[in-house]
């Protein structure tokens, strides 16, 4: 091929068929992140995700803010610091929030009948909201592990209080107290899923009662930060655009 | 005048550079067969899928396992058999235009790459919690795995595997040398499915139950995580796209 000549007619041409590309490459990277962040996420903090009687105030709010770090400080990687659109958290968890509610729509209510508010995502909006607004104002990776990837932990149960409260009152049933939650577990029995296999608000200081989700909370934030670095290097490389020869396969 | 007609009748011929009945059915091919399939988990699975050692079980979900093997298998070494053996043996020497109009055919193979993972690697795969959290499994093969494992999963293997063919092939970006990202973006995914043995394994001889969480399963995340291999093939894309338009686009 030439190296001057230009594979386009005219400017019109050439932004026509940039703009085909976008799509193209937008729908390629929602749908892959899509499939790795949603399959990392259901197999490292799925349960606590999938029922609302394992969104506890304990385990819930420390696992999953943790786990669901990851993917947004890979993306931003790409999305921030190559092409500059602070958009790299929203996108990954907009993906995992519509893969999963398709999911629980299509699957967890349409072929095994569990009423969709048992079985509803958590809300990361929020936190990803913040993560990439802390990114563009202050444009440092640093300031975004440390602020961002702390109010990522500390937003999450707040903003999913608004969803999450009503069914954490108390009920008495047959004698017993506990959640509205947990009698929805109760109810909707899942055999493969028996009694001892769930976890939450397991723990000692946990007794005292009030302090257990800003603790949670807290703690969750501080290892969001270290996931953040960790993740926002694993995005690096990611990035790589380097060829290797055939016989270093 | 005569020169002018001349060239508007070869641009009239010129192929598309992007052939958009090729996505667009593409597309619709997995849409339509994946709805076919989620309605035949609907109604197989629960009337014939929850005993295997039942007759009914053997007609709708073992026949439906075996075939499905054998057609990805006879899938798989047609499509990358063709690619293969139809390669461009002078990729160097071809023209601007023909090498956009293969980074085009090239985007439609990577955007049916996402969508297979998309109900591979999420849909199907998520889907597999609900049945397995609900109902006891008496066998690996579950009306849910046929369909995750043996279907979904090859199928974007199949997907991935040929999007890198067909680049390595027929594009001059990727004719020299292997790119490092693509190949964790397309083999990365691909060893999800031989972790199925580590996970039937553990399932069969110690964990009968479903935790979705559990330690058995995080040989699934860590390949997951290969996924993001895409933004380095994105990369590359770019930066040769660009190249070959050449045109300022502010």
């Amino acid at each position: 091929m030439s190296a001057s000549q230009s594979a386009v007619r005219s400017r019109a041409e050439a932004v026509a068929v940039s703009r085909t590309f976008d799509w193209m490459i937008l729908f390629t990277l929602f749908t892959v992140v899509l499939g790795g962040y949603h399959i990392h996420y259901m197999l490292t903090g799925g349960d606590w995700d999938f029922w609302t009687d394992w969104k506890d105030r304990r385990l819930w709010v420390t696992v999953a803010p943790i786990v669901s770090i990851t993917f947004p400080a890979a993306v931003q990687v790409m999305l921030w610091y190559r092409y500059r659109l602070p958009i790299g958290a929203t996108l990954c968890v907009v993906a995992l929030l519509l893969g999963e509610w398709i999911n629980r729509y299509l699957n967890f209510w349409g072929w095994t009948y569990f009423p969709v508010n048992m079985v509803f995502p958590s809300n990361l909006i929020p936190g990803a909201i913040i993560l990439d607004v802390v990114l563009l104002l202050g444009g440092s990776m640093t300031l975004t592990a440390v602020v961002g990837g702390l109010a990522w932990g500390l937003v999450f149960y707040p903003g999913n209080w608004p969803i999450i409260a009503p069914l954490h009152v108390p009920v008495e049933y047959n004698g017993m107290m506990f959640t509205l939650a947990d009698l929805q577990g109760y109810h909707y029995v899942r055999t493969g899923t028996p009694e001892y296999i769930r976890m939450v608000e397991k723990g000692t200081l946990r007794t005292f009662g009030k302090d257990v989700a800003p603790v949670s909370a807290f703690f969750s934030g501080f290892v969001s930060i270290i996931i953040y670095f960790l993740w926002h290097f694993f995005g690096k490389w990611f990035n790589k655009t380097d060829f290797i020869s055939g016989e270093d396969v | 005048m005569a020169a002018t007609t001349e060239s508007v009748k070869a641009d009239a011929k010129e192929a598309p550079l992007l052939n958009k009945t090729n996505l667009i059915a593409g597309w619709m091919l997995y849409l339509v067969f994946y709805s076919f399939i989620r309605w035949y988990e609907g109604v197989y699975g629960w009337s014939a899928g929850l005993d295997s050692f039942a007759p009914e079980f053997e007609t709708y979900w073992m026949n439906m396992l075996y075939i499905e093997l054998v057609v990805e298998v006879v899938l798989a070494s047609g499509i990358w058999g063709w690619l293969w053996k139809t390669r461009d043996r002078k990729v160097m020497s071809i023209t601007p235009r023909e090498e956009l109009r293969r980074h085009f055919t090239h985007w439609t193979w990577l955007v049916m790459y996402g969508w297979a993972i998309y109900w591979g690697a999420s849909y199907f795969t998520e889907q597999d919690g609900t049945w397995h959290q609900t109902i006891v499994r008496d066998t690996d093969f579950t009306p849910s795995h046929i369909i995750e494992f043996y279907l979904s999963y090859p199928i974007y293997i199949i997907t991935g595997v040929s999007s890198f063919l067909y680049a390595k092939t027929r594009l001059p970006t990727y004719s020299e040398g292997l790119h490092l990202m693509y190949l964790v973006s397309v083999i990365g995914p691909f060893m999800i499915l031989p972790n199925v043995g580590l996970n039937e394994w553990g399932h069969t001889f110690w964990f009968m139950e479903e935790l979705f969480v559990a330690p058995l399963h995080y040989g699934f995340v860590f390949f997951g995580w290969a996924a993001l291999a895409i933004m380095g093939v994105v990369n590359t894309e770019c930066a040769a796209i660009g190249k070959l338009l050449k045109k300022d686009l502010a």
